[in-house]
């Protein structure tokens, strides 16, 4: 399973962080404390978690709509702020809810300076599958 | 007399706060400096744009009509609510205030 | 050529096409109904609004919190990604295009417009 040391070590990464679906803060682990604080990773974590919810009541939306499929689940919402990007998912959830389990991993996250972010292995890891335990 | 000044004699409310589209406080009474108003007031209408925003899309993806446009949203805490409808928002206690009163009351007031 | 045309050029990129801050018009190109890019232009309106107002209060709560402006969001589903920066949005179907090089040229292309119309 990937772990906040895994995505620790994405280019640019600046922090990383597990919430719930509610938007609390659980672990987090943060590169350079004189730049990003855990009250930062809090709120951070909270808009995440409303922002993944909106993402998903569009996704389920437009595929009814529409009929073309292919976005929900939702695997990440990023944010690219004018530094920054934030890259959180609940992907690993869905992998444990399809498996029937009902006590879930929480939902993910990696703080990316925009300069040497790679969105691409930021999806990559977060969208790891293994087995379900 | 401002008249959104009225509202503070309903019971449980503290603060009462009217904005510009903008966000920008227009007046503000209750027991609040003007800065934090100031605050309140643009965090009222960001909360309301993104639940208008919300609601619209639940609209046209449901097409269930009767959510659109939004009246007002209340958030409510452990120990303060918050109320807005239209560019009015309030704080109130959460509990033993007449909330619906004061919603009926804001509602009133938003159309003068 | 407009950033639109350009986006279609690149590989993977199904539709593209440009929003009014205001939500009373949009354009696009490719290969979605006037319908869908209609409520695909108010769903990226909508987000966009809420995350810049999401970056503004977390700004007054946390300054210099490195978000401010937002520069654009991405939606990441197991078969498409909706890429958005500014008021331009774009479809890619993630087994034929990059989202790296979508997100690297749509912020350079972007870079000079202004956020304060939203």
């Amino acid at each position: 399973m990937t772990t906040l040391d895994d995505l620790m070590k994405l280019p640019g990464a600046m922090a990383a962080f597990e919430f719930r679906g509610s938007g609390e803060m659980l672990e987090h682990r943060i590169a350079y404390p004189d730049r990003i604080n855990e009250s930062t990773l809090d709120l951070l974590a909270h808009m995440c978690a409303a922002n993944l919810s909106i993402a998903t009541m569009q996704a389920r939306g437009w595929e009814k709509v529409t009929g073309m499929e292919g976005f929900y689940p939702i695997q990440e919402f990023t944010l690219i702020g004018f530094d920054w990007s934030v890259v959180v998912s609940g992907l690993q959830r869905e992998q444990y809810k399809q498996a029937g389990k009902f006590s879930l991993p929480p939902f993910m996250g990696v703080v990316l300076a925009n300069e040497s972010a790679d969105y691409e292995a930021a999806f990559g890891l977060l969208e790891r599958k293994e087995p379900v335990p | 007399m401002s008249m959104i000044r009225r509202l503070l004699a309903l019971d449980g409310v503290n603060v009462i706060c009217h904005f510009r589209d903008d966000g920008y406080l227009i007046e503000g009474y209750g027991l609040m400096s003007h800065n934090d108003m100031g605050r309140l007031a643009q965090f009222a209408r960001d909360y309301r744009r993104i639940a208008q925003g919300n609601a619209d899309q639940l609209a046209m993806f449901s097409g269930m009509r009767g959510w659109t446009p939004p009246h007002g949203w209340i958030i409510r805490g452990a120990t303060q609510s918050l109320c807005g409808v239209a560019n009015l928002v309030c704080v109130v206690d959460s509990t033993g205030a007449p909330l619906n009163e004061i919603l009926m009351e804001l509602r009133e007031v938003s159309h003068w | 050529m407009s950033i639109v045309t350009d986006l279609l050029a690149k590989p993977g990129v199904i539709a593209a096409g440009e929003y009014a801050y205001r939500g009373d018009r949009f354009s696009y190109r490719g290969e979605l109904s006037e319908n869908h890019a209609r409520v695909a232009s108010i769903m990226c309106r909508a987000t966009t609004m809420s995350v810049n107002m999401e970056a503004s209060m977390l700004e007054a709560l946390q300054p210099l919190s490195g978000l401010l402006p937002p520069r654009g969001w991405l939606v990441h589903g197991p078969g498409y990604t909706v890429c958005v920066v500014a008021n331009v949005f774009c479809l890619l179907d993630n087994r034929k295009g990059s989202i790296n090089d979508l997100v690297g040229f749509m912020c350079q292309a972007l870079a000079a417009i202004p956020s304060d119309m939203i």
